[in-house]
């Protein structure tokens, strides 16, 4: 009961506490239905009770907020029905539709005891949240970011995601590491949950140790199996999928479930629906590579020696249309050069014939010629003849004429002429003297007459006087 | 690292040669050149099918001093 201190009424804590409780007991006398995030679900396994911790939220900031108690039966039933419904364990950071009774705990204070929660409410928030994640990656042009990476030729080096203990990863590896073809596959191993929302920065945080050595890796695999179809909402986390697709190299999901394709598998480059038939699509991605290099093998052993056939069919055969062209075109000049012969041969005769023809009438018309040139010879005789008669003839005339007047001159001019005339010729030494030089004194003298000749001594000479 | 070319560029120059060969457009001259270039490039890719050049403790030595810095 209140004490009354100095005239001022006073309740004890409990008192007010009680009081809270009444009036609050009284005024909400049935349970009902309220929506709220779960943002955590604080469970204590001693216990094996949960004191929720309820929020409302608006843009983010937290506006409402209460405290929730769920009774170890209670989460045990409704935690059932939604890894039925869901697949997906009640957790943290869902939203859910519960029916609740206000409690008012003098030594807990105020809390909603959950009764019940809808898993068909909290599935289709889960839907809506896939939903979310799926649009903003497509309006930020990140949805098929991964999908387009180019794929390595040969994705040989394989930066696994996994549980080292997980069946899936065991399975995966026993394919890629025991395939019969001898195939080597560098792999390893970046251990991470992969169910349930602690996967979320688990895979995250090894996505980007991966990435501080991306050089050494082809592929990102993140391999899960046996564990079992619940908690893979995480792979529906905005973060994650947004992670996965902006990561520079391909990659590849083996989530292993049977339940609807979750964001992150939809949007890897390759998504196999379980971590065996991803080892297959790696193994057959070395075939893609294999199979071709086989073929090349066979191809540069047999190409070869056929183009080196076909070559060699193409040489004979030209050897052999050399061959017949060549001998037909013997031919064709052997009977060219025959028949030039024969045309040469009759060709000669003809000529021959011909000048053999002008040849023979060469002597006739000489006789003709030499007859003509005879008679013309002696026609010009004849008439040189005829005048040579007259010349000579005047020319004897002329001539006796001539000799007569001479013979006259001469006999005139005779010495034995001139001596009887009286004259005579003086001579010394048989020597004709014509000057008084050609004498001297002494000398003996012979002149000559008409009827003979005196001889004297020459006495003197004398010169006549010059005029 | 070696002067090899990587398997990508060995598949590519493979890959050239042999439908250069199937389509004939080789001609007999450097026939054998090319054969013997194939044969080798089938050689490199055919070890990259089955060797390993990765090192885990390197690439655990690069991430521990990345942790730690």
């Amino acid at each position: 009961m209140p004490e009354t201190i100095s005239d001022k009424t006073v309740f004890s804590l409990l008192e007010v506490s009680l009081s809270v409780r009444k009036t609050l007991a009284e005024r909400y006398t049935s349970a009902f239905w309220v929506t709220a995030e779960m943002n955590k679900l604080n469970h204590y396994p001693q216990s094996g009770h949960c004191y929720p911790e309820l929020v409302e939220k608006a843009d983010g900031k937290v506006v409402a907020q209460l405290r929730g108690i769920l009774w170890k039966t209670d989460y045990v039933r409704i935690d059932t029905r939604f890894q039925q419904v869901l697949k997906e364990p009640l957790r943290n950071g869902i939203k859910i539709l519960f029916c609740a009774k206000i409690t008012f705990d003098p030594a807990h204070g105020l809390s909603l005891t959950i009764l019940d929660i809808d898993p068909v409410y909290s599935l289709g928030e889960l839907e809506k949240e896939k939903m979310e994640t799926i649009g903003r990656l497509k309006k930020d042009n990140m949805y098929d970011k991964n999908r387009l990476l180019p794929f390595p030729l040969l994705p040989k080096r394989i930066a696994l995601i996994s549980v080292e203990t997980s069946k899936g990863y065991a399975d995966f590896l026993s394919i890629l590491d025991g395939n019969e073809w001898g195939y080597h596959f560098f792999h390893m191993l970046f251990p991470a949950l992969l169910q349930g929302e602690k996967a979320i920065p688990s895979i995250r945080g090894q996505l980007s140790r991966i990435k501080k050595v991306i050089a050494h890796f082809d592929v990102v695999a993140i391999i899960r199996g046996g564990g079992g179809d619940v908690g893979l909402s995480c792979y529906n986390n905005y973060l994650l999928a947004k992670d996965i697709a902006n990561f520079p190299i391909p990659v590849l999901t083996g989530i292993g479930h049977a339940t609807n394709e979750t964001v992150a598998e939809m949007i890897s480059y390759k998504n196999a629906i379980t971590p065996t038939a991803l080892a297959g699509f790696l193994i057959q991605s070395f075939h893609n590579f294999a199979f071709p290099l086989q073929q090349a093998g066979e191809l540069i052993s047999s190409k070869p020696r056929e183009l080196i056939r076909e070559q060699h069919s193409v040489f004979s055969g030209l050897v052999k249309d050399f061959k017949s062209a060549a001998a037909r075109t013997i031919v064709q000049n052997k009977n060219q050069l025959q028949h030039a012969a024969v045309s040469l041969f009759q060709q000669s005769r003809f000529t021959f014939n011909k000048e053999k023809e002008r040849h023979a009438l060469i002597p006739v018309r000489i006789g003709k010629g030499v007859r003509y040139l005879h008679q013309q010879r002696h026609h010009d005789l004849k008439r040189l003849s005829n005048d040579i008669n007259r010349s000579a003839l005047s020319f004897t005339a002329a001539a006796s004429k001539d000799l007569h007047h001479f013979e006259r001159i001469i006999t005139s001019l005779d010495p034995a002429h001139v001596l009887t005339r009286g004259y005579s010729i003086a001579r010394i030494n048989g020597k004709v003297v014509n000057s008084i030089s050609d004498a001297k004194p002494g000398d003996a003298l012979v002149s000559e007459f008409r009827d003979g000749k005196i001889t004297g001594r020459i006495e003197s000479i004398n010169e006549k006087e010059k005029q | 690292m070696n002067n090899k070319p990587g398997y990508s560029e060995a598949f590519e120059e493979l890959q050239q040669i042999v439908s250069e060969i199937e389509e004939g457009e080789i001609s007999i001259d450097v026939l054998s050149e090319k054969v013997k270039r194939a044969a080798v490039l089938i050689k490199i890719c055919k070890e990259k099918l089955t060797s390993t050049e990765e090192d885990v403790n390197k690439i655990l030595k690069t991430l521990e001093g990345d942790d730690k810095a």
